[in-house]
């Protein structure tokens, strides 16, 4: 196709232009073909009948005969229109057709003048012939009819001139006068085609115009209608895949046990829930659609702050697992674990928390069975460990108490008795010491540390405790944050520590104690249980044989040991662990077999928090003189030998002691007495509770001072909250302590 | 071959057609027996004799005499009452009555001036020896001056010699005597 650009009008097919061009010409001819084959006719006709109207019979005299214009008319008009006739019908429109019609028709102009006998009016046929001739829009025609004009003029001039000018004579130029009316209408008639054919090259331009841009249209509809074929392919097919994807999903969210869940990435829409939230939380899934904080609202009050947790990791774009507990509708409660997920889109930013909750409850009822069971074990070991470590103990009590009443024995055996007793009782005293504080309620004397200067301080006392061949590094953090705690059980845990370390490194090795502060976040607390915060670490680490996984689990139960019999019952660990979460902190190891361990105690940094109330300092003055003798003291204590013992040792100290056997007793000598000084009372005493005497006693006398005598720490809080001049010796206490103790407590104006 | 066929077809068409043309311009040209019309007025003749007098012998059923006629008139137009014109139509004695009365009587009788008289029986017509319809004779003060068609063909209209000749005749700018050729039907039959 070659398209070219008319100045002025739209690109358009040249050469279409000329085939249309053409077929109009062609059109053109054929329909002035088929007027004039009718014209002829009508002229074949028209001629006969004028010939029959004028000259119907030629006459001699009275006879007559058929005039030879009428056998003209009928022979001749005959002969005239059957070649442009028959090539009109044979060969419509073709140029040979066109030109025979145009010398037929001047023929038949011929014809017409003579049977109308020359009448110039009749000489109108020829003008208006060539005119209607001009109706092909080719002036070749009107050439072919002037010519047959011209030839019988010029013929006839010659040889018969009156037959055209009436004169026998007539000048050569008449001829071409005639010829000449006939080149003037031609003249005309050719401008008249010049202008039709220009008309009809314009029309063919435009039709082709015309075409070209409908073609244009036409394929531009068509590649867009193929383009949306397609486009309605892709889409239905994309439909498919996404009808499959939702069944896919549907089966899978619907199928499987748990709740799938996907949320906004502030988590306040909730975009999707699977049927399983309402086997799981008893409610709708469009109540939660409607008020999606619904959902934490069954949550369990002590278990939001775990559900937050995972609520600020999503919002973090981390993913998180947390367990919690719901109340149901019907007043059940389930564990749930909930998983959470963060989606990003293509940029990398969150868009959706995505998420799958289970009930786990069984699986936790199976857990706290478990736990039970294992706890019940752990009593009983300990129970074991206990039973053997007092029946040794109450052996050589018990030998050595008979040794003493036995008369016979001299004195020096009484007294070496006496010595073995109170040996005896001081190992059991630790025990105890031991044992409570593995169960955290041991005493203690909490006050501002800074582990650096404990660690810095039993520096030399651990090198001279480890054995040759163990190299002890120190390396402390400087501007350490302080903690809470006790000095002493401190040091105790570090000592007990470096020995377990020294027993792990077989000849020669490391033992390294560093200090250190740090923030445990939420979810990642080291161990199971560390509470997010600030901490302050000691961390002790050995490049021992390290600890096998089997022994692992088990490493802070109490009586565990992997060490052979008779070093030590296995409580060191036990009473680290109890000391450290006593304090609010934690004790983790890390450690693998052939690798060494690494104890880390976890202790909360109090800076900046506000530090506790100094702890008590109990201070010890064996040869003290009792400035406070004669005072009265009120003695309760149920078990009579511990009272007895008691109010002996007080009086011997010059005290008035009054002894009571429980509250009512000690109520009724408080009624009888002037005045008490001090109230020595035991923690248990049954019917009513030390707090409420001691608060009845002092609602009289509010100067009363009072000593509490326990086993363990119980209600302290509650205690020092509700009673003043409040002290408390622990037990087992030896005489001096409790003067001390006593003389404590009355200089405690 | 086509093109050769067409041109042989179309050039024998062309043959047959100018053929029929020239033999329909031969009829057309051919004259009627030529009459040879009395030099002096003829006695016995029923028309009187004026100064010009312009007879027409016609045969009232001849188509081509209609031609006659029209130039009958066209010359007395010209020549405004300076000669006296009749028209004479055959009536033969067998024939009916209004056998004369046809257009061309009419046509005649039409002609402001002109005299249209029945010539029973052709006696009119043998005394001034015509034996041709558009036989025309003009006599000034009983002397011939013209004798022949006013016709330039059989039937044609328009200008002719003889239409020329007689008026110049009739305007004086001629005195010389002239013949031509009469186109038209015979006006008795050619008995065997």
């Amino acid at each position: 196709v070659s398209a070219a650009i008319v100045p002025g009008t739209i690109p358009f097919d040249r050469a279409r232009s000329h085939v249309i061009f053409a077929k109009l010409q062609r059109g053109v001819a054929l329909r002035t073909d088929r007027s004039f084959l009718w014209l002829m006719v009508v002229q074949y006709l028209a001629g006969i009948i004028a010939a029959i109207w004028i000259s119907p019979r030629a006459w001699e005299g009275m006879s007559s005969h058929l005039h030879p214009h009428v056998i003209a008319a009928i022979i001749l008009g005959g002969i005239v229109i059957s070649l442009p006739v028959a090539l009109a019908g044979l060969y419509p429109g073709e140029r040979s057709t066109r030109h025979a019609m145009a010398a037929g028709q001047m023929l038949m102009s011929g014809l017409l003048i003579h049977l109308c006998g020359g009448r110039i009016e009749t000489h109108f046929h020829i003008f208006g012939s060539l005119a209607f001739l001009s109706f092909y829009r080719d002036w070749r025609v009107l050439v072919t009819a002037s010519a047959v004009v011209a030839i019988d003029h010029l013929v006839r001039g010659v040889f018969f001139p009156e037959s055209i000018y009436g004169v026998l004579a007539a000048p050569w130029w008449r001829s071409f006068e005639h010829i000449g009316w006939v080149l003037f209408e031609d003249g005309f008639l050719f401008i008249s085609i010049g202008q039709s054919v220009r008309e009809m090259f314009s029309i063919a331009e435009r039709q082709a115009a015309l075409e070209f841009s409908h073609a244009g249209v036409e394929r531009t509809v068509a590649e867009r209608t193929s383009e949306l074929t397609a486009e309605i392919a892709e889409r239905r097919q994309t439909e498919h895949s996404l009808r499959l994807s939702e069944q896919r999903f549907r089966q899978l969210a619907e199928t499987i046990p748990g709740v799938f869940w996907i949320k906004s990435p502030d988590l306040r829409d909730l975009l999707y829930v699977s049927p399983g939230y309402e086997q799981i939380w008893g409610h709708s899934c469009e109540s939660v659609y409607e008020e999606p904080e619904s959902c934490g609202e069954c949550i369990i009050a002590e278990d939001r702050a775990a559900a937050e947790i995972g609520a600020v990791k999503a919002a973090r774009g981390e993913p998180y697992e947390t367990e919690y507990r719901i109340i149901r509708p019907d007043g059940n409660v389930r564990w749930i674990s909930s998983r959470g997920f963060p989606a990003f889109d293509e940029v990398g930013k969150l868009a959706r928390v995505v998420g799958f909750a289970t009930d786990v409850t069984e699986r936790k009822s199976l857990e706290l069975k478990l736990l039970e069971a294992g706890r019940l074990e752990t009593v009983g070991r300990l129970a074991g460990g206990i039973a053997h470590d007092f029946n040794t103990i109450l052996t050589e009590v018990i030998g050595h108490a008979e040794l003493i009443k036995d008369a016979a024995s001299s004195a020096a055996t009484k007294y070496q008795s006496g010595v073995a007793i109170e040996r005896s009782a001081t190992r059991a005293a630790r025990l105890t010491q031991q044992l409570l504080a593995f169960s955290r309620k041991q005493m203690l004397c909490v006050e501002n540390l800074d582990l650096n200067e404990v660690v810095l301080g039993l520096e030399p006392m651990l090198r001279g405790l480890l054995r040759k061949g163990i190299a002890l590094r120190t390396t402390v953090q400087t501007r350490l944050p302080r903690v809470q705690a006790d000095a002493t059980q401190i040091q105790h845990m570090l000592v007990q520590l470096a020995l377990n370390a020294q027993d792990a490194i077989p000849r020669e090795g490391t033992l390294t104690i560093q200090t250190a502060s740090m923030t445990v976040e939420a979810g990642l607390a080291p161990g199971d249980d560390t509470l997010p915060g600030e901490y302050v670490t000691i961390t002790v680490s050995d490049t021992g044989a390290g600890i096998s996984e089997e022994v692992m689990p088990r490493l802070f139960e109490p009586f565990f040991t992997t060490k052979p019999h008779g070093q030590g019952p296995g409580l060191g660990l036990s009473m680290c662990y109890g000391v450290a979460k006593q304090l609010g902190g934690n004790v983790t190891v890390r450690s693998k077999l052939g690798a060494g361990a690494t104890f880390t105690i976890y202790l909360p940094s109090r800076d900046g928090k506000g530090s506790i109330p100094p702890a008590e300092v109990v201070k010890w003055a064996p040869n003290q003189p009792d400035k406070y003798a004669t005072r009265n003291i009120l003695l309760v204590e149920t078990n009579p030998t511990l009272r007895d013992l008691t109010a002996t040792v007080l009086r011997k100290r010059g005290y008035v002691v009054h002894e009571a056997t429980d509250e009512s007793d000690a109520l009724k000598i408080a009624s009888s007495l002037y005045s008490i000084d001090l109230l020595v009372a035991d923690e248990v005493m049954p019917g009513t509770t030390r707090a409420d005497l001691a608060k009845q006693l002092q609602a009289s006398n509010p100067d009363l001072r009072i000593l509490v005598t326990s086993d363990k720490l119980r209600d302290f809080e509650t205690v020092s909250a509700a009673l003043s001049g409040l002290t408390i010796l622990q037990k087992p206490y030896t005489p001096a302590l409790l003067c001390s103790k006593v003389l404590a407590a009355l200089g405690n104006h | 071959v086509r093109s050769h066929k067409l041109l042989g077809v179309a050039s024998l068409w062309l043959l047959l057609s100018c053929a029929g043309l020239a033999a329909m311009l031969h009829y057309e040209k051919t004259s009627g027996a030529p009459g040879d019309a009395p030099r002096e007025w003829p006695a016995g003749s029923a028309i009187e004799p004026a100064g010009h007098t312009l007879i027409l012998f016609a045969h009232p059923h001849c188509p081509c005499t209609r031609a006659s006629i029209a130039a009958l008139g066209q010359i007395l137009a010209h020549a405004q009452g300076q000669v006296a014109a009749h028209v004479v139509f055959l009536q033969p004695a067998s024939g009916p009555r209004d056998w004369v009365e046809t257009d061309l009587w009419r046509s005649a009788q039409a002609i402001p001036g002109v005299d249209v008289r029945a010539d029973l029986d052709g006696d009119e017509a043998r005394r001034f020896h015509a034996s041709t319809s558009g036989q025309t004779v003009l006599y000034a003060h009983g002397h011939l001056m013209f004798a022949g068609g006013i016709t330039s063909g059989r039937g044609h209209f328009g200008d002719s010699a003889g239409g020329d000749i007689t008026l110049a005749l009739l305007s004086g700018a001629s005195k010389a005597h002239a013949r031509t050729p009469v186109y038209g039907c015979p006006l008795e039959s050619k008995e065997p």
